[in-house]
């Protein structure tokens, strides 16, 4: 059974200024896309009656994000909270509200002044600071990146895939990125593999251009019930289907294979959405598909089931993702050019609002009906959510 | 088993905080043993430390030796580094799946003693110790194995 037909829809979506943004705070950010995506739904701050807090939302310390805000957005008791990654909670949300929980509720997401990458964090001045995950990876001068890269490794390793073949897919990401003016990284023009393979490495495999930027900015979705979207300002974009799925911590605790046949969290998540969708991979017009590293959308086609266990690489090469591709994808320029804001799951499903509404401009796929986004987070694959979204 | 030569000091990089659940690991290091959770009932062994076993749920856990013998998983060479690990570049991280089976535990851990570019997927590795100065704490490192 699809979740109950047209019950519930996106509304709203908005993003603030991407980039360096020293004058802004989160709270700032986060405020300013509320109050944005509220407007592009030509709803108000009074029509909200759920949240949904992404993992580093910023609030006051001794309290949740959610009881924050609530109290924040108007001293109202709220009906809903979902938690987990973008794609998944608008998933649960439309859920929800076609179980009658709620009817408006609001995704959001701001940063400013943090980094994620290994720049962010500072030297001890005297002492060995005490970290109290034992078997952190911060002891072993680990960071983000660097599972990734291991992660790369592997892959590389078992599937003949190379440096060139990943760089490929920062190649086509940055071409959509100069078509969009709102993109961190478009200004500075396309990129070539060899300007990847030239680029300095950050953690080998990959190259300072395999890995997505690092910026400020914030933004925010809002989704209702079919009855409240019909007096929205937009068209609304259908929530056909979606799902989660997790598991743990960076892989280090998980049996190899690390690539199994049948998937993992991804191909779970995937599976469960477009089967409660009842769509098919190949009637996908345009994807959001997360690219943190060049070496994830890789991953991400494959465990979706656009193409085979290691064939990831060559569908890129065969131009499929690329705007005028088969399933145009990440066409605002993705985490890679366009904007990694601290915690930007989000984003790859406001892309795809944007182009099923017709809003892209100069990189507008021609009349797209279905899309999807997907969301990965907390670990390498570990945290996975799908959404299929539709237009009339 | 190799007993490397004790961190520069000042060593400022995190170090794991020590705690009642974790104590009998770290004082296994610090007399040179590597001790893993093995499941009395099952047999598996399961790293990283968890309250219980993950194959059967049991409780019923032993610290126990292990060869400290491993193959190299997959690794990365750090060319950028978090706070105090910035002054190592280039170093390397290695997961090694030990040969304790049928579990496989992939340890994470800095891989020294071998030049970054000679590092492969793998490639024989082994646990070594090293102690770290003005810290009541033994860390664990991978290297090449000794044959």
């Amino acid at each position: 059974m699809p979740f109950p037909k047209r019950q519930a829809a996106i509304v709203g979506v908005y993003t603030t200024k991407q980039g360096k943004l020293p004058d802004r705070t989160s709270f700032s950010l986060q405020l300013e896309a509320i109050r944005g995506a509220l407007d592009d739904a030509g709803l108000t701050t009074a029509d909200i009656d759920g949240l949904l807090p992404m993992s580093g939302t910023a609030h006051m310390p001794g309290t949740t994000a959610h009881q924050f805000w609530a109290e924040q957005l108007g001293e109202r008791p709220l009906s809903l909270v979902e938690i987990g990654g973008a794609s998944g909670q608008l998933a649960k949300a439309a859920a929800s509200i076609a179980a009658g929980l709620t009817d408006v509720a609001v995704l959001f997401f701001g940063r400013a002044g943090a980094r994620t990458g290994p720049g962010g964090t500072k030297a001890a001045a005297d002492r060995a600071p005490r970290v109290a995950d034992d078997w952190s990876f911060a002891t072993a001068g680990g960071y983000m990146t660097s599972w990734y890269a291991m992660w790369a490794q592997r892959y590389m390793y078992e599937f003949n895939v190379t440096n060139a073949d990943l760089a490929e897919v920062a190649v086509f990401t940055r071409y959509h990125a100069t078509l969009n003016p709102d993109s961190v990284m478009g200004s500075r023009g396309e990129i070539t593999v060899e300007d990847v393979l030239a680029s300095r490495y950050v953690c080998e495999p990959l190259h300072l251009l395999d890995c997505s930027i690092d910026n400020d900015g914030g933004y925010a979705v809002v989704i209702a019930s079919a009855e409240r979207a019909r007096d929205c300002r937009k068209k609304p974009v259908w929530i056909l289907g979606g799902a989660e799925a997790y598991y743990t911590d960076f892989y280090a605790t998980i049996n190899d294979p690390w690539f199994p046949n049948q998937g993992k969290a991804v191909r779970k998540a995937t599976d469960r959405a477009f089967g409660l969708a009842g769509i098919s991979r190949d009637e996908i017009d345009v994807a959001g598909l997360y690219d943190c590293f060049t070496v994830t959308t890789i991953r991400d086609l494959e465990e979706m089931g656009f193409c085979k266990l290691g064939e990831g690489a060559d569908y890129v090469k065969e131009g499929h993702l690329r705007l005028g591709g088969s399933m145009p994808t990440n066409t605002d320029g993705g985490l890679l050019s366009n904007s990694h804001c601290g915690d930007p799951s989000g984003m790859h499903t406001i892309e795809v609002v944007r182009q099923l509404r017709g809003e892209c401009g100069a990189r507008q796929v021609p009349d797209p009906r279905i899309g999807v986004s997907l969301q990965q987070g907390w670990a390498v694959h570990g945290l996975a959510s799908t959404l299929v979204m539709a237009v009339d | 088993m190799t007993i490397l030569e004790a961190a520069a000091a000042p060593y400022l990089k995190p170090l794991p905080e020590v705690r009642p659940e974790n104590k009998p690991f770290f004082d296994a290091l610090q007399a040179h043993r590597f001790v893993v959770p093995r499941c009395d009932d099952c047999g598996d062994y399961n790293w990283v430390p968890y309250p219980a076993c993950r194959s059967c749920l049991s409780e019923n856990q032993t610290w126990t030796p292990v060869s400290g013998q491993a193959t190299v998983y997959t690794y990365t060479v750090c060319h950028r580094g978090p706070g105090a690990f910035n002054a190592d570049v280039p170093y390397v991280i290695a997961l090694g799946e030990l040969a304790e089976q049928p579990r496989p535990c992939l340890v994470l851990g800095n891989l020294v003693g071998t030049a970054p570019e000679d590092v492969r997927v793998g490639m024989p590795i082994e646990i070594a110790y090293q102690d770290i100065p003005g810290e009541d704490i033994t860390m664990w490192r991978w290297v090449a194995r000794q044959t």
